[in-house]
């Protein structure tokens, strides 16, 4: 089992945050699983695209670098744009349907929510991307269990940032 | 009672400095100081570089550190940050510590490692043949200025202070219980000291500027001397050319290791 | 038992829980991408451990510094890339000469000069081994990830200390900035080399700083103690003392070679995937290494025999390892992030006639596993 995952948007979408904690609950809170991440480095200005790669597999992990993405979460259409050419038939892509406007004739299945809109719905618009983890989870091989525990020892000793963010992902893996 | 000679190496005599040098007078200083102060020398570190002066390890019966040009300065930090407890000594030439190592005294003083710089200042690179040096008065004569030297030079003391140097003093090699009372000035005080000693290069700087034999170097040296005292009583004009000796700056600030002390203090889990 | 945490960080952040689980409690530095993660890591943890952190004003004496805490007693640490590392080559040269440990960190990126600051490559290879002037040897190791970040910095150090030299580690940019699944074993005491001390009956006249009699250094007190230490960066003597004697220039020469090279089965660490049938072999270190793993299972799952043989320690050269490869296999593909600086050490060792290929990648993007099975498919 390998899972290639690719978190896209731009800058400032807690797109890293989302990366570690799907890498942390691998690693950490699953058993037998290993993790990799590797983060867009030198460019990570704020409104600018950015992604994180993070491949989950059973076994140790080679080369770290997602290519052609198994799931992809696309928060900006700069970003859709430029993995759109890779998309494969079994690809599953998870977009902001505000943000992102989805070719026609593109591969793979598109799943789509207003990520944003659900967000400042449930009172903080940064849980933006914590809802689309919960809408991509089934197909990352984690438990939610495992990633609730990542988003508590990543903001360990905020309490109210843990509350939202595991309201957030309930809601994401809701729909 | 200690004695100098408790200090030195005896053995390794005579030394290398050429007839007339003012090095060998720093030299005995160095270790009458240590001798006036009775300190373990075994708590003493010099740390030196390369130039005539930062020969001066090669006498003294101490724990000694002999680096690479310029980074005396540097290495002491690590010394005397990495055992705060050490009496950390650096001895330097004007090339060593104020040229090619000039941005680490500036950052070394700003920083208030808790050490204690003499430098040497004869003026030129005398230990590889009269070139040159920060310290180079404008229109000296060098081996690398046939033509006469069009660069202005450092006032040590007073790049030292604008640095932060918390203890800043000068003295001349022709006075030697001046030095001395400065060089021991500069060990008890805690933080950054910096000690600026003339010295005469008869056989470089003296021969190309004909400032005549060492006694002459000496002597002239002598003559421009200014305590500093009665400097504050004088004008610009009346200071140029002058040296200006004494204890220049002695300020109470908190060195180093001592605030980040209380980082380690505050922060420690080893307990 | 000893205490393990599992962690997903960086390549960069284990090596400074690496540092401090070694024991290194002195860090001197100026910050530099792709580094400076380690920097601000020692500057928050060493103090939490009773140590010291210090940004000094350049790489030239943050690396003077290293080596003067080192001499006080403690172990010390930098973190570097590109042209910081160009300045630390003066001083790095003074800790081989002085015989001072400390462990120097390079984060490569791709240049010379500037370059792409924060790209990686893997071109510091020959700079690590030759970029002191003068004869001299030097040990260097190169992780793969980020475990090996943590672990290998444990070696670094002991290495360091057991040699009574600097020793590199030589990183990129991506396993710095790569996160994964790490497990950090607090080391036994027992795993920690310290350096070794005069006997306790050793008195002043007899104690030497140095030795060269054997391939390993004298015994290494901190000043401050009981016996008084000299060092320096001349050539010397046994106790320190200026030595420029043509006998002994060439004795301390010799020495500074041999320690290094006479203990190259002490010192070097490799480690083999997929070796013992392979007819087609891999030879490369680093992050190269992670393409070429994935590479060697993509050959492996179309019933291709290859192997792939990494060099956890690039200096000195583990030439035994290197020559078993090229003995048993037609073909050696060499991956690496440069113009070809290891496959240029390969062939030295190449007196079987093997085919040496080159798999190079030198614009600052991770070299892919398509990349290197493309030249296999080119011979």
């Amino acid at each position: 089992m390998k899972i290639q995952i690719v978190l896209s948007g731009v800058g400032g979408q807690g797109l890293i945050s989302n990366g570690e904690i799907m890498g942390q609950a691998a690693s950490i809170f699953e058993e037998g699983l290993f993790a990799t991440m590797t983060a867009a480095y030198g460019s990570e200005t704020r409104g600018t695209f950015t992604k994180t790669d993070v491949i989950i597999s059973d076994q140790p992990i080679g080369y770290p670098n997602v290519d052609e993405p198994d799931v992809i979460l696309c928060l900006a259409q700069v970003a859709y744009d430029r993995y759109v050419d890779k998309f494969h038939d079994n690809t599953k892509i998870f977009y902001d349907t505000e943000m992102v406007e989805p070719a026609e004739g593109a591969k793979g299945e598109h799943i789509g929510y207003d990520f944003r809109a659900m967000s400042i719905e449930l009172g903080d618009m940064r849980t933006a991307n914590t809802i689309a983890l919960g809408v991509m989870l089934k197909h990352c091989a984690l438990r939610p269990d495992a990633v609730k525990q990542a988003i508590a020892s990543r903001f360990e000793g905020k309490d109210k940032v843990i509350a939202i963010n595991h309201k957030a992902l309930d809601l994401g893996l809701s729909l | 009672m200690a004695t100098y000679k408790d200090y030195m190496l005896f053995d390794k005599l005579p030394h290398t400095w050429c007839a007339g040098c003012g090095d060998g007078i720093i030299l005995q200083s160095i270790a009458a100081v240590f001798a006036e102060m009775e300190l373990d020398k075994h708590d003493i570190t010099l740390v030196s570089g390369i130039g005539c002066f930062g020969r001066v390890d090669d006498y003294l019966d101490i724990n000694c550190m002999h680096v690479t040009h310029g980074r005396a300065l540097a290495a002491a930090t690590g010394v005397a940050l990495g055992n705060p407890e050490l009496n950390v000594l650096v001895t330097m030439g004007d090339g060593d510590g104020t040229t090619i190592g000039g941005n680490h005294l500036i950052h070394c003083a700003r920083r208030n490692i808790d050490l204690t710089a003499i430098i040497a200042n004869n003026y030129n690179y005398g230990q590889t043949g009269g070139q040159y040096s920060g310290t180079t008065p404008t229109d000296s004569i060098t081996s690398t200025s046939p033509y006469g030297h069009i660069e202005q030079n450092f006032d040590i003391c007073k790049l030292a202070e604008a640095a932060g140097a918390s203890y800043v003093a000068r003295s001349t090699a022709y006075n030697p219980v001046q030095m001395r009372k400065l060089i021991r000035g500069g060990m008890e005080h805690k933080g950054f000291a910096l000690i600026e000693v003339m010295v005469a290069c008869p056989t470089h700087y003296g021969r190309y500027n004909r400032q005549g034999e060492a006694a002459d170097m000496m002597k002239l040296m002598n003559e421009q001397s200014v305590p500093v005292e009665k400097a504050r009583t004088m004008t610009e004009e009346e200071l140029e050319g002058r040296i200006v000796t004494g204890l220049l700056v002695d300020k109470d600030r908190e060195d180093y290791y001592t605030k980040y002390k209380k980082i380690i203090d505050a922060q420690n889990m080893d307990k | 038992m000893s205490k393990s945490v599992k962690k997903f960080i960086e390549g960069n952040n284990a090596i400074v829980d690496g540092a401090i689980a070694a024991g290194a409690r002195f860090y001197a530095g100026y910050p530099i991408s792709p580094s400076s993660e380690i920097a601000e890591g020692a500057a928050k943890e060493l103090p939490r451990h009773g140590g010291v952190y210090i940004q000094m004003e350049d790489e030239i004496s943050s690396m003077a510094a290293l080596l003067g805490a080192s001499l006080a007693g403690k172990k010390s640490f930098t973190a570097t890339s590109g042209p910081g590392f160009s300045l630390m080559q003066e001083n790095l040269g003074l800790g081989i000469m002085s015989e001072i440990p400390t462990v120097i960190f390079d984060v490569q990126r791709s240049g010379p000069s500037t370059g792409a600051a924060t790209k990686p490559a893997q071109a510091d290879i020959m700079q690590a081994r030759y970029g002191v002037h003068g004869d001299h040897s030097i040990i260097a190791l190169s992780p793969s990830s980020v475990q090996d970040c943590y672990d290998l910095s444990i070696v670094a150090f002991n290495l360091a200390e057991k040699y009574r030299t600097p020793v590199l580690f030589m990183t990129d940019e991506v396993i710095g900035h790569l996160r994964e699944t790490v497990t950090e074993v607090e080391p036994d005491p027992s795993q920690i080399f310290n350096r070794v001390q005069p006997g306790e009956d050793v008195t002043q006249a007899e104690f030497r700083p140095y030795s060269f009699s054997s391939n390993m250094p004298a015994p290494m007190p901190a000043v401050g103690g009981r016996l008084l230490m000299r060092t320096t960066g001349s050539t010397h003597d046994e106790k320190g003392e200026f030595g420029p004697g043509p006998a002994n220039i060439d004795r301390v020469t010799h020495y500074l070679t041999d320690k290094i090279e006479k203990n190259v089965d002490d010192i070097t660490i490799t480690r083999s995937y997929q070796l013992e049938d392979a007819e087609v072999a891999f030879i490369t270190f680093g992050c190269s290494v992670r393409s070429t793993m994935t590479a060697v299972d993509i050959l492996r799952a179309k019933g291709v025999k290859a192997g792939m043989l990494q060099l956890v320690t690039i200096w000195p050269m583990p030439e035994k390892a290197i020559r078993a490869v090229l003995s048993k296999v037609e073909t050696v593909v060499v991956p690496e992030m440069n113009l070809g600086q290891l496959a240029g050490e390969v062939r030295k060792f190449n007196d079987y006639g093997c085919k040496v290929i080159q798999a190079n990648r030198t614009d600052g993007v991770l070299i892919t596993p398509k990349q290197i099975l493309d030249r296999l498919e080119e011979k």
